[in-house]
């Protein structure tokens, strides 16, 4: 069976809309950051998506496509690393991690 | 399969890899001695070795006239690349000096301190010399993941945490937005690479344009994220207002110029790609409009304030705006404007975050206006120093900032855009009433019973506020040495 590229890239949108709607309506920062991720995997799965499409003209751009997806992870995973860290820090001092409470700036 | 040259020229990967090695070496010592006072200067060394390469890298540029690649084109030694990595050890050397002198008092003298400021700086040198969009992004991560830490640094401090925790949930947000426009503009040309992409879209077969422009908006709005460009520039206020202030003012020169110099490659690439015609003037119509409310936003919000580090803050956001009148310009003509302000507004910012910083209590709060009520007279060499940074700033001649506005609303107007001109001309009336406001608290207002005394500058901060001062009216009066400087070099639009 031979899914078109589109059926890929269609999933990997709605997957993007969903991780960005999660980042604008969830209170809990775990739950922002979940988001992220969701929206960061939608590009991976274009990216390999287009990878396959163009791998068929150019084998090359086919092997970028595919290495390119491991940077993103590498980038994803660090980001976790720092903001699990941030995270912690706030949810020792406050007992929450809600992201509405981040409001002490603004005074 | 035709695999191209993979090393290329490695040396011009020299810059970023003495930031790196000094970062790491600075955070052994600091580690293995307790010795927290070399720290400082360890880091600047650092930071003056990689300038010292950079310099040198450049001329040699110059000399040879062409563009230099390494890694199979995806790291550029070109004239964007060194004018703005030049700009970024500058900002970043300056706010090493300006946190050591502060390093005890506002805490922060843990010895990872200054290897995240050198390794903030490596990330702003990859990211002004990405020669493609993967590169590009793990510029700004390595950048934004130290400065995410840095901004969040001081314990115990709500404010500090509440900063970095803004700035990562809405930083992640725009990588993660970024990343999904890189991967539409690899599915519309197949290629990472600025070269390929301007390329693969100038074939006459192409046919994917409007998924090209629809991965151009998102990358754009990823890259907005960073420079705060309105309606992205929420973030900008908190996290300016709650980080640590030395932090805030290597934020807003090292992150803002690399941000930038990655704004115009990528603009200028993706501007280009598209061509002209109904959907080629999409990415520009998005642009003006996001760069006139910019203009307007912060001007206004500065406006507002009544604490001096917020309505820097908020200044920040207007100044992006004028350098975002500079990236719409684009060509050669608009990142040379671009690179003239951010050079001047490098040293304007990081002295007044300096003079600001010898006014604000040991727990990195108070920023009043009513403050510098009676600076004048209290402290005249001060007062000074802070009325010129101030009148640069609001764009007066004979400072910096005047030419500096002036230079982008030319480059604006020669490219067609003398309406968003205009309104910025108009905006930087609203931004002297500010300023201005600064200056004559300091030497109108009488001091009361609670204005407090401000404290004996540290000598390091004395001689940052110093330099900033010095180039402010040098590069003011004699805005050539810069200007003049870039101009004769081979610009980056030749080298591809």
């Amino acid at each position: 069976m031979n899914v078109p590229t589109e059926a890929y890239v269609a999933l990997s949108g709605v997957l993007f809309a969903i991780g960005a709607m999660g980042v604008l309506v969830r209170r809990s920062a775990i739950m922002v950051f979940l988001s992220v991720e969701l929206m960061l995997n939608a590009a991976n799965l274009a990216i390999v998506a287009y990878a396959r499409h163009w791998a068929g003209f150019d084998a090359l751009a086919g092997l970028t496509g595919q290495t390119v997806v491991f940077i993103v992870l590498a980038v994803a995973a660090a980001e976790v690393a720092v903001g699990l860290a941030i995270l912690i820090a706030i949810f020792r001092d406050r007992s929450s991690t809600d992201v509405d409470a981040l409001a002490e700036v603004r005074l | 399969m035709n695999l191209p040259p993979i090393m290329g020229d490695l040396v011009v990967l020299v810059p970023v890899v003495t930031l790196v090695v000094f970062a790491a070496l600075t955070l052994l010592f600091g580690v293995f001695t307790r010795e927290r006072a070399a720290l400082g200067g360890l880091a600047l060394t650092g930071v003056i070795a990689a300038l010292v390469f950079t310099v040198f890298l450049w001329l040699q540029a110059r000399a040879g006239g062409v563009a230099v690649t390494a890694l199979g084109g995806a790291f550029r030694g070109d004239a964007l690349s060194y004018a703005f990595s030049f700009i970024i050890l500058i900002g970043a050397g300056l706010a090493v000096v300006l946190a050591d002198g502060h390093r005890v008092r506002l805490q922060l003298d843990q010895p990872e301190f200054h290897p995240l400021l050198l390794l903030a700086a490596a990330g702003g040198l990859v990211l002004v010399s990405a020669g493609d969009l993967v590169t590009l992004l793990l510029g700004l991560e390595i950048m934004s993941l130290a400065v995410y830490v840095l901004a969040a640094w001081r314990e115990r401090s709500r404010v500090s945490e509440e900063a970095g925790m803004k700035y990562f949930l809405l930083g992640a947000f725009a990588s993660a937005v970024l990343v999904y426009g890189i991967a539409l503009t690899f599915g519309a040309t197949g290629r990472f690479d600025f070269a390929g992409i301007a390329a693969a879209a100038a074939a006459p077969d192409f046919a994917a344009r409007g998924l090209l422009l629809l991965g151009a908006l998102f990358v754009l709005v990823g890259l907005a994220f960073k420079v705060a460009f309105a309606p992205f520039h929420q973030w900008l206020p908190d996290v300016y207002t709650g980080a640590p202030t030395p932090v805030t003012a290597f934020m807003s020169v090292v992150v803002k110029t690399a941000a930038f110099g990655a704004l115009l490659r990528t603009t200028g690439t993706l501007v280009d790609a598209l061509g002209v015609g109904p959907i080629g003037e999409v990415l520009p119509a998005v642009l003006a409009v996001s760069i006139g409310l910019t203009m307007v936003v912060g001007n206004f919000g500065a406006l507002l304030q009544s604490g001096v580090k917020r309505m820097l803050a908020y200044s920040a956001v207007a100044h992006a705006g004028y350098v975002g009148l500079a990236v719409l310009a684009g060509g050669d003509a608009g990142v040379q404007a671009a690179s003239y302000y951010l050079f001047t507004y490098t040293f304007a910012s990081v002295a007044a975050f300096a003079v600001l910083l010898s006014l604000m209590d040991d727990d990195d709060r108070g920023d009043r206006l009513e403050r510098l009520a009676g600076l004048g007279r209290r402290r005249p060499w001060l007062a000074a120093a802070l009325a010129v940074i101030m009148l640069s700033l609001a764009g007066f001649p004979p400072f910096a900032g005047f030419i500096g506005k002036a230079v982008v609303f030319q480059a604006a107007i020669a490219a067609g855009h003398a309406a968003l001109a205009v309104l910025g001309i108009s905006t930087a009336v609203v931004a002297v009433v500010f300023y201005a406001r600064v200056v004559m608290t300091m030497y109108l207002r009488e001091p009361d019973a609670h204005t407090p005394v401000a404290r004996p500058i540290p000598r390091r901060t004395a001689v940052v506020m110093a330099i900033g001062l010095a180039a402010t009216v040098v590069f003011g009066l004699f805005p050539g040495l810069w200007l003049d400087w870039i101009a004769r070099a081979p610009w980056w639009s030749a080298g591809f």
